[in-house]
């Protein structure tokens, strides 16, 4: 028998040592993988091991200045299908064809698809959803979801805008505030096995979804209504292609009102007018061009050449520079030859004799090229560019277009005469308001908007939204003249029509030819004030494209005195003749 | 004579020591091993048509094992291991065993039933099971004879060559359709000769030529996939290859201190495939935290010791040298499963010993076993130990 030597059990020693060692080091790797790698593969582990739905945050309430709703939420439901667990495709595709009105093959198509989870349709009523709830199909999934409703139906829809089906801005408020509006979405975590299919026993964990917050805006509902009204009345009268409507506080450039009419309907916004509906269909490319047009604001994103009404800057320009005093006297031939050019006042004949505040009333074009002859084309631009007219407004929509406008090395004596009437620069109409509001409210350059402030559900302020004045662009002494020469129009001038019974009512009409000039298109505006000697809103009026008689004087002024007669008591401001 | 007669027959009634530590670990560690296949397998279980939606399939397939195995364990335990070096007409037991093994190796190669692209089972009427672990067996008898027979030899070269000449045609049979299994066997023939050998640097050597072995069989005998492999091990994380490792990763990742308890790992769901086999480990870790892990650890450790203890008191250098064998098989199987659980090599297949899903390799461990406690019960058995 031969007992095992001593080196060899020396040599077993050193092999159990070495194997020892070996676990204590495989140890250490199990606790590193343990502890230090928990984090990092834990988190690895929860992606694959949990699924992910998520709870659709209800997007905030847009309120006009008086808390009245132009968009709310409606509880909807979306409805899906797991193919993992549908157990009887054949029933599920049944019943959710009849009741959601699909046709079969296309839901087959759906059901049969092998992903994790398939959408059969977003938005549908919360009715039709606990029906199909109530059928208790295996893997049909009933998720709650909002739809943006908008209760004024077409009301401000060019400046509300709308949302998409995953619930984010498309156009107008909508998009420029959607990061408050938007609110966060909450997730469910569903604990599944390796197929995707819910493990029984384990909770499924919430994290709840927070609701936007609530826009406050500068629209007065009833203000927007009456102006919605007469701009709807002006452009069925006038066969119009659109009328624009904008009233605000020229005090701090609050918009009460914005219209372009046509509108939309904000609850249906893929539909054209005089088309069928076709929300998807294959045209949808062709429609898209048809549909941003309608979804436009051309009150911001559409610029002109304002013609007349461009009149007040000139005379402010002028006032400013004391290059004429209100009772100058200027004569009137029918025309004034500019260089090598002979530019015609609108009445051939010539005016005559008259002051300077009758020629505005006049709207005589001679008078005021000789004003911007006086001015002279570097202080023009000066008065231009205090008056944000090198700028666009800053108001609170996407889109706005800027200015167009001569460089001024490029400015010749024709240029300058042209400019003074309004012509051969083009603005959008929220420009001229706001330029023409500096000339009333001594001087203060305001920025236009429609967000007022943002608050959430427990009406706790989130955000007052800041708005940039600029002061003392205007001297005050001017201002003064200004809102008399405006107010002289309207009592006694071309815009008489303007007029309204016991309001001191200030404006300036204009006609102004659309380009192409000769294409015998126009655009007949009216900007008016009240009350003429503490301005209290500034509305302006563009009717474009009117058929028949086109003066904006005749035809658009009456539509603010229409505008002004039934908003002025209703802003309690008191008649003071 | 009589003397002589006293002396055997104290020698079995009196002394006849039994390391019932072994056996307690080697049970407790088949028990753990029922539970936690039970628990890593039902949920996949009885979600399959192929398992008849029994949740305990596999449980209960193993525990019939292991019910065999335990038979099997006493039976090599009651047995003289010394038989086995007894003459059979020409031949030793020892080497018609090992000449078996190897035809059974051939066999299998031409024969045996193919799973995932590798023929490595043998199928004879309702037996069926993996030749290589009954080939690991008769390499650690074969050599613990050859040692037994002439330990001078272990110190000069040419000793070291016939142990190579013997075992060779084995390994190089096991490494074509089994390459760990290979591996774990080449470790068993390094140890064993080490173990036996006073010249330390023939090891040395020798580490230094398996190396190059299996450098060389990876170069020209790989199928690209065993190379890859390496690349997928350095980049676990985003490999495409390395999804059942990551599995594994994130479940032992998920455990923590205390782990999720037993029953709830979420990896077993189907995330990690076959998470009763080679990749038990993990949920072990998932389930039971990282002081489970320890424990586990703990009781191989343990059981590597009593057979440690066993090799030291053995009656004869055969005796020793077969403990030798079992415990180098039980330590490196353990060592390369965790290794390759927790990504610290490539991977690779091997079962973890005992607690595994897999029949032949638990049936065949513990008949080792058996034969361990078969050497510890001849053992001298003095009072004062």
């Amino acid at each position: 028998m031969i007992k095992t030597a001593t080196y060899c059990k020396r040599n077993l020693l050193f092999a159990l040592m070495i194997i020892m060692a070996i676990f204590m080091a495989l140890l250490f790797r199990i606790g590193y993988l343990m502890i230090f790698k928990a984090d990092h593969y834990g988190i690895m582990a929860k992606q694959v091991q949990e699924r992910e739905r998520v709870i659709k945050a209800a997007r905030g309430i847009i309120y006009d200045r008086n808390g009245k709703v132009l968009a709310t939420n409606e509880s909807v439901c979306t409805i899906s299908v797991i193919n993992s667990q549908v157990t009887e495709p054949d029933r599920v595709i049944e019943v959710l064809s009849k009741k959601l009105a699909i046709d079969e093959e296309k839901i087959r198509k759906l059901v049969e698809k092998k992903s994790s989870m398939e959408k059969i349709k977003s938005n549908v009523d919360k009715k039709t959803a606990d029906e199909i709830r109530d059928c208790d199909l295996d893997g049909v999934m009933v998720d709650e979801d909002y739809k943006r409703v908008y209760p004024q139906g077409e009301l401000a829809s060019k400046v509300i805008g709308f949302t998409g089906s995953d619930n984010q801005g498309i156009v107008g408020l909508e998009t420029k505030y959607d990061k408050y509006l938007k609110g966060t979405n909450g997730k469910i975590f569903t604990v599944t096995n390796a197929a995707g299919i819910r493990v029984d026993n384990k909770e499924s964990t919430r994290q709840e979804a927070l609701k936007g917050y609530n826009l406050y805006t500068t629209i007065d509902i009833n203000i927007q209504k009456y102006a919605m009204q007469a701009a709807k009345k002006v452009y069925e009268q006038k066969s119009a292609k659109g009328v624009k409507i904008i009233s605000m506080n020229p005090d701090n450039g609050e918009i009460y009102a914005c219209v372009d009419y046509p509108e939309y309907d904000l609850n249906n916004p893929y539909k054209i007018q005089g088309k069928d509906e076709d929300e998807n269909g294959e045209n949808g490319a062709l429609n898209l061009d048809a549909l941003n047009e309608m979804w436009r604001n051309s009150c911001i994103s559409d610029t002109y050449e304002p013609g007349s009404t461009f009149k007040i800057i000139t005379a402010t320009a002028a006032l400013e520079k004391g290059v004429v005093s209100l009772d100058e006297t200027f004569n009137c031939v029918g025309y004034k030859v500019v260089e090598d050019r002979k530019i015609r006042c609108h009445k051939t004949s010539g005016h005559g004799s008259e002051t300077f505040v009758q020629a505005t009333g006049n709207s005589c074009n001679p008078v005021f090229m000789e004003l911007g002859a006086r001015v002279g084309a570097k202080d023009m631009y000066s008065c231009y560019r205090k008056l944000g007219l090198f700028s666009t407004t800053g108001v609170d929509l996407p889109g706005e277009a800027g200015p167009i406008m001569h460089k001024l090395e490029n400015i010749g004596a024709v240029e300058l005469a042209t400019m003074s009437f309004g012509q051969s620069i083009q603005i959008t109409p929220f420009a001229l308001l706001r330029s023409v509001s500096a000339v009333i409210n001594n001087g203060r350059l305001v920025t236009p908007h429609f967000g007022m402030y943002i608050e959430d559900d427990d009406k706790n302020v989130k955000k007052v939204i800041d708005n940039n004045q600029t002061t003392g662009v205007v001297l005050g002494d001017t201002c003064d003249k200004m809102k008399y020469i405006l107010e002289k129009v309207v009592s006694e001038g071309g815009g008489s029509k303007g007029q309204v019974e016991g309001y001191r009512i200030g404006g300036k009409t204009a006609t102004s030819q659309k380009l192409p000039r000769g294409s015998g298109k126009y655009i007949a505006s009216f900007i008016g004030f009240a009350p003429a000697d503490a301005p209290k809103i500034i509305t302006i009026v563009l009717i474009d494209e009117p058929q028949g008689v086109y003066y904006g004087g005749t035809i658009a002024a009456p539509v603010v005195a229409d505008i002004y007669s039934n908003i002025l008591p209703y802003m309690d401001i008191e008649c003071d003749k | 004579m009589t003397r002589q007669r006293e002396e055997k027959k104290s020698f079995f009634k009196l002394n006849n020591y039994y390391d019932y530590t072994l056996l307690f670990l080697t049970i407790f560690l088949v028990c753990f091993g029922l539970v936690m296949i039970y628990s890593s397998s039902s949920y996949v279980a009885q979600r399959s048509d192929k398992y008849n939606y029994d949740a305990a399939f596999f449980m209960k397939k193993q525990a019939k094992n292991a019910i065999l195995g335990v038979i099997l364990m006493m039976i090599a335990s009651k047995v003289d291991y010394r038989k086995l070096t007894a003459q059979v007409g020409k031949f030793k037991l020892v080497y018609i065993f090992y000449i078996f093994c190897v035809i059974l190796q051939m066999y299998v190669l031409k024969f045996g039933q193919m799973l995932n692209g590798k023929r490595r089972w043998v199928k004879f009427g309702p037996l069926s099971f993996q030749p290589s672990d009954l080939t690991k067996l008769a390499i650690i008898i074969l050599i613990a004879c050859l040692v037994f027979k002439a330990p001078g030899q272990m110190d000069n070269i040419g000793g070291f060559l016939r142990i190579g000449v013997y075992t060779g045609p084995a390994i190089l049979l096991i490494a074509i359709a089994n390459l760990s299994t290979a591996i774990v066997a080449s470790a068993i023939v390094g140890g064993m000769c080490f173990v036996a050998s006073r010249r330390k640097w023939y090891y040395g050597a020798a580490l230094i030529a398996f190396a190059a072995f299996v450098g060389i069989f990876i170069k020209f005998f790989s199928d690209g996939y065993r190379s890859s492999r390496i690349q997928t091990w350095l980049n676990i994380d985003t490999a495409e290859g390395g999804y059942q490792i990551r599995q594994g990763l994130y479940a032992i990742a998920s455990g923590g201190l205390t782990g999720t308890g037993l029953g709830d790992s979420m990896q077993k769901l189907g995330f990690i495939p076959e998470a009763q086999n080679d990749m038990i480990f993990s949920v072990i870790c998932e389930e039971l935290g990282i002081f489970g892990a320890i424990v586990v650890m703990f009781l191989f450790a343990m059981l590597l010791y009593r057979i440690y203890i066993i090799a030291l008191n053995a009656p004869d250098l055969f005796g020793s040298m077969i403990c030798v064998g079992v415990m180098i098989q039980v330590a490196v199987q353990v060592v390369i499963n965790v290794a390759v659980v927790t990504n610290s090599m490539p991977s690779t297949g091997i079962a973890l010993p005992f607690i595994s899903y897999g029949g032949t390799s638990l049936i065949i461990m513990m008949a080792e076993i058996g034969l361990v406690l078969g050497v510890s019960n001849r053992i001298y058995h003095k009072r004062t130990i």
